[in-house]
């Protein structure tokens, strides 16, 4: 980026992390590599941009006198393919968001500790939050649920999320795994 | 066997959220698994799972919810297109021959920096690393200096478009819209509070801040036609949101084509800012969604718990007035700002502050400003005061100490300005009402 701050190596990424959420701790170390985070990236910015040009067509259409039907359905799931690379993007940077105070206070060890104990909640979070859209998804599944307008089907999505939830789980079970 | 009433249980699951947060548990993991094994005691470990399945597929395919990576992909965008020392430098060359005109000035470039970034550590991470060394080449003290960029900062916490008001919008299902018009009047009187307070330390002692050198009016104007661009984007962006054009996911959508454009006019549009944008959009948007899927989760517990219903009726048993429980609202948060950082402060106190403030009859918008506005001073005071390491690792041989004293005129500021967001609402509450 050709942002002065990006130009720093010690805070390009602090900066860049940090946007909009301003929480503490974010983004320890460099961007993940390999074929996972690429999938995931490729994913999350069609996503993204999808969901950037139908709502920008839609305004576009409401002021020029033309309706766009369902954009509002298409954004969404553009969100949730953009959500879901993005956490599993952001579980693969280990940046998601700490509170640091103590951590950095502590000696190596204690601080190595207290990340085993980080790696196995996040294991088991991800895991619970896949086994209730699992349960949810199972009841749901042959009822066929689609969106109300573009009749979208709402299945495909929920596996696409809870996908996503597993290899997040997975991703914080390697680091734990690895730390031993 | 002993039962446990519901209200207790919120209690100390609000205990074991603070102690996992110290401990450096993810923000969203821990707000998620308090959330969880909160519901799987109250209700039952079923209606937990199945509660976690429908929260958090309803958090992420939520159509509101989508502004949050689309502002901050305009934010990434913006910066691609090297927008991000315009500010600074176009006020620096107005003001900058006063006495503390540079300080003034980085207060101008946060603000006009914040209505990119819409927060606060990248506002101050930016600024000063413009500002700063233009300042201690003009011999200003450094702990002035750090004080003012630290203090300037927090303005990227509540300039629209606020990644923080968004966050609160969404958990205190509020319109947005009306949250970054009702943060307009808010965020220009903080910046003027910042400008006065510079302006009167400089009186008070001028070789804090010495003037520079006088830019010529030809100087002046080309500076100002330079931000033109972005300025025309802030403008169409917020300005149509406000005037009914669309609605804020839409303004997000919309300011995101129109950062495109602005990269491509600036001759800076390429294969390699683009997808360094979208990296780093999905970075920030994949950390933002756990905490506030966390928070959605925690959310329901606390409404579960009942526990703020019983503090509702706590503090109106006391009869001690609604300026009363906002001021002790306005400690707590001071005090827990002290350890927690922002969004983790407003996702653990708004399920349980909220329901306080709309029984005593006072507006939820009013609310997330207040709420925001608190969360900033903890930006900046110590020990955690996230600006100030920031500032710190910019500028290395500055010692901490040197700036949280440069911070204190600031601070003072700071209480004077929210003593009078609190005695007079409609300063947040005027421009809403006048706005669609």
């Amino acid at each position: 980026m050709a942002d002065p701050v990006a130009s720093k190596p010690p805070l390009a990424d602090d900066a860049g992390a940090v946007e909009f959420g301003d929480v503490a701790g974010a983004s320890a170390g460099p961007p993940a590599r390999g074929p996972l985070r690429r999938v995931a990236l490729g994913l999350g910015s069609a996503a993204l941009l999808g969901a950037m040009v139908t709502d920008s067509l839609s305004v576009a259409g409401r002021h020029l006198g033309f309706t766009i039907l369902g954009t509002i359905e298409i954004v969404e799931m553009c969100i949730v393919v953009a959500a879901t690379s993005a956490l599993l993007i952001t579980a693969l940077d280990h940046g998601h968001a700490r509170v640091r105070i103590l951590l950095e206070r502590i000696g190596e060890k204690a601080a190595d500790r207290l990340d085993r104990l980080a790696d196995a909640l996040g294991v088991a979070v991800f895991l619970a939050l896949a086994a209730g859209s699992i349960w949810l998804a199972g009841d749901l599944w042959n009822g066929h649920e689609t969106t109300e307008v573009l009749d979208l089907p709402v299945r495909w999505f929920r596996a696409f999320w809870i996908t996503g939830c597993l290899l997040c789980a997975a991703v914080f079970a390697r680091r734990l795994v690895r730390r031993r | 066997m002993m039962t446990i009433a519901p209200e207790a249980v919120g209690g100390i699951g609000i205990l074991v959220l603070l102690g996992a947060l110290a401990l450096g548990v993810p923000i969203g993991v821990g707000l998620a698994l308090v959330a969880l094994a909160g519901l799987a005691l109250l209700l039952s470990p079923e209606a937990a799972l199945i509660k976690a399945g429908v929260v958090t597929f309803g958090t992420i395919s939520q159509y509101e919810l989508g502004v949050l990576p689309l502002f901050v992909l305009m934010a990434h965008l913006c910066f691609a297109a090297g927008a991000s020392r315009d500010f600074f430098d176009v006020a620096a060359r107005f003001v900058g021959h006063r006495r503390g005109g540079l300080a003034m000035a980085s207060i101008g470039g946060c603000a006009g920096f914040g209505a990119i970034s819409g927060s606060s550590l990248a506002t101050v991470a930016t600024i000063t690393s413009v500002a700063l060394p233009e300042m201690r080449k003009a011999n200003y003290a450094p702990s002035f200096a750090t004080g003012a960029l630290a203090a300037g900062g927090t303005l990227g916490s509540l300039v629209p478009p606020s990644g923080a008001l968004i966050v609160f919008g969404i958990i205190a299902e509020q319109s947005i819209g009306k949250l970054f018009a009702a943060a307009i009047v808010p965020g220009a009187t903080q910046a003027l509070f910042y400008i006065i307070a510079i302006a009167i330390l400089c009186r008070l002692n001028p070789a804090l801040g010495p003037g520079t050198v006088r830019a010529s009016w030809r100087e002046r104007l080309a500076g100002l036609v330079k931000v033109l661009d972005v300025l025309a984007l802030i403008v169409f962006v917020i300005g149509g949101l406000f005037i009914g054009w669309f609605t804020p996911t839409e303004a997000a959508s919309v300011g995101s084509v129109a950062a495109l454009l602005l990269c491509w006019w600036r001759g800076r549009l390429t294969r390699r800012a683009l997808a360094d944008a979208l990296d780093a959009t999905l970075r920030t948007t994949g950390m933002i969604y756990l905490v506030v899927t966390g928070a959605m989760l925690f959310a329901t517990f606390i409404s579960v718990t009942g526990i703020a219903d019983w503090l509702a009726h706590f503090v109106i048993s006391l009869h001690a007035g609604p300026t009363v429980a906002i001021i002790a609202m306005a400690l707590v948060l001071l005090v827990l700002g002290s350890f927690l950082d922002g969004i983790a402060l407003m996702l653990l106190t708004t399920p349980i502050f909220l329901p306080i403030v709309q029984d005593l009859g006072m507006s939820p918008i009013w609310f997330g400003i207040f709420l925001v506005r608190t969360m900033e001073i903890g930006f900046v005071h110590p020990p955690l005061g996230l600006n100030v390491y920031v500032i710190q690792g910019i500028a290395e041989d500055i010692p901490l100490p040197t700036i949280f004293r440069g911070i204190v005129p600031f601070l003072l500021a700071d209480f004077v300005h929210l003593a009078l967001l609190i005695a007079f609402p409609a300063l947040a509450l005027w421009l809403p009402g006048v706005v669609k």
